[in-house]
């Protein structure tokens, strides 16, 4: 029996709520998507909309700047090691694994369960604020491999995508070797950057077809803009404007699934929602 | 289906017939039955004339003898070559995989150009870095590089008029370029006769090279060398990786030092010179 589902990971740190984020986002999941949702966590949950509660302690932290809009950051603990445990953690035989602050309003990623790949991820994405190109999103260096999202990833278990999986473990696990063969800059893990290479790897160290696109279109905002507020299916933000630093427009979409990477102003919205 | 591959080589201040030999040794290692000619003037070397099925002279004189960049003779290779029909590449590329089924394809065509070249990643190149006179002046977008030559009369009529571009640069193409290059004067005389749709097709990807020059490869800074920005290595198998990708297909590596003399040794050991 086919059992379908969404899988979350949210791990606190002292400033944001990703169990709160998790919540909005299996809310929206059975709205939207009429999915249940598992949540992979090391924290207790007092609410009754995840199917599953996997607890998982993370096996490493590392540190990471977050923004909160062009102005404001600060540095914080970053625990993300779990992803790569997605394919032995996940209750489903077909999972879809989505950030927290990935904000559904359409049910366009149903159609990832009626699709016959086995495998998805997005290459491309679309910045909302249409001025900004990060060559980063493209390449995971300037002259490295395509970036995949690891943000929305589909997968069914199958014993290439297992293969996948346990590559994925062997490049984390041996991330100080990855990281300079694959001329990666900075010193926080991503899973964005992890889950590329793998992909690289699995299609023969060549461009190849292993992750098919996602459906749809993933559109982003990133952590320089502000999400200043959610209603229903309305969200507004203040995008960061070109070479006006500390200046925003605003802009509202409507039915449109985004990822917002300002989790500050993400958990803010969500209060006030 | 006969599988002719031809190369003109004019030793200058380089070895060009060295050059040319290792593309022979590597279309051997790959294209079976493949047979091949050299039209020079210079000395073939023992270890290497058994790479060619025929060492032809290049008839009627030198007409480069005064030239370092030796493109004067290049309209001699069709009347020279002892084949109806033949692949003519440039020395500097090797062959990384079996290319028979271009044959089939270009075997409907009187001549045939490249138009689509890729990146080392794979991607189709886009960039106009180098091709600004062939947007300024509209002219189709050939590369020479690899082209496909049959015997026929609409063939030597493109020829003839290539020969009589090249010959008279400063009157035909003095204002699109002031250095005499193959490339334009492909493209001009396309324009001329009107005939790109009968030599080439933009959504073909054969014939297609890896043009690994350095400013079209993707990267945020220009470069002089692409060798200076990437690495570069081939295995004992003589599979060849430029940064994290395998490379397949036919690599054009443009500059001269790539081929060193561990490559070199590589390819003799490998097919037995």
């Amino acid at each position: 029996m086919t059992l379908q589902g969404i899988l979350v990971f949210a791990f606190n740190n002292s400033q944001i709520d990703y169990i709160s984020q998790a919540i909005n986002l299996a809310t929206r999941a059975k709205k939207f998507l009429n999915l249940p949702v598992s949540i992979v966590t090391d924290s207790s949950i007092d609410s009754d909309v995840f199917e599953h509660i996997i607890h998982y302690k993370p096996s490493f932290t590392t540190g990471k700047r977050y923004y909160d809009g062009a102005l404001s950051n600060k540095n914080l603990n970053f625990r993300n090691d779990a992803r790569t445990h997605a394919y032995d953690l996940t209750p489903y035989s077909e999972t879809l694994i989505l950030d927290t602050d990935f904000v559904i309003a359409d049910s366009v990623l149903s159609y990832c369960f009626e699709q016959s790949h086995d495998f998805l991820a997005y290459k491309n994405a679309t910045d909302l604020s249409g001025h900004r190109n990060y060559g980063e999103f493209q390449y995971v260096s300037d002259t490295g491999v395509d970036f995949y999202w690891a943000t929305v990833v589909f997968f069914r278990k199958t014993l290439l995508n297992k293969t996948f999986f346990d590559l994925l473990n062997h490049v984390k696990e041996n991330w100080t070797h990855y990281k300079q063969v694959y001329r990666i800059e900075g010193s926080t893990y991503r899973n964005d950057h992890a889950f590329s290479i793998a992909i690289h790897i699995i299609n023969g160290f060549q461009k190849g077809d292993f992750a098919k696109s996602v459906p749809g279109n993933l559109l982003y905002t990133t952590d320089k803009d502000i999400l200043h507020s959610i209603e229903d299916n309305d969200f507004v933000f203040m995008l960061e404007k070109q070479r006006r630093k500390g200046e925003y427009t605003v802009v509202k979409t409507a039915n449109q699934s985004i990822h917002v990477m300002n989790k500050f102003s993400l958990d803010r919205a969500l209060k006030n929602e | 289906m006969n599988k002719n591959f031809v190369m003109l080589a004019q030793n200058s201040s380089h070895d060009y017939v060295e050059q040319a030999s290792v593309c022979a040794m590597s279309i051997h290692l790959h294209v079976p039955d493949a047979k091949i000619s050299l039209i020079t003037n210079d000395p073939v070397p023992d270890c290497y004339a058994q790479l060619f099925d025929n060492v032809v002279d290049i008839p009627w004189g030198d007409l480069a003898e005064k030239h370092e960049w030796k493109i004067h003779n290049r309209w001699k290779i069709l009347h020279a070559m002892p084949y109806d029909n033949a692949l003519v590449l440039d020395t500097d590329m090797l062959i990384l995989e079996d290319i028979s089924h271009w044959f089939k394809f270009l075997s409907k065509y009187d001549l045939f150009y490249t138009t689509n070249v890729k990146t080392y990643r794979n991607d189709i190149i886009t960039g106009d870095f180098y091709r600004k006179n062939f947007v300024k002046h509209q002219l189709p977008n050939l590369y020479a590089g690899i082209h496909y030559v049959n015997k026929t009369p609409f063939t030597y009529q493109f020829n003839s008029l290539l020969d009589k571009i090249i010959q008279n640069w400063n009157e035909f193409a003095g204002y699109i370029q002031k250095n005499p290059s193959i490339d334009v004067a492909a493209g001009l005389t396309a324009k001329l006769l009107d005939c790109e749709s009968q030599i080439t097709n933009s959504q073909s990807l054969i014939p297609s090279f890896t043009h690994v020059k350095p400013n079209i490869q993707g990267w945020a800074s220009l470069n002089e060398s692409w060798q200076k920005q990437i690495g570069s290595y081939f295995t004992d198998d003589l599979e060849l990786w430029i940064g994290n990708y395998k490379q397949s297909g036919v690599f054009h590596y443009t500059e001269k030092d790539f081929l060193n003399d561990e490559i070199i040794k590589k390819y003799k050991t490998k097919i037995g010179i």
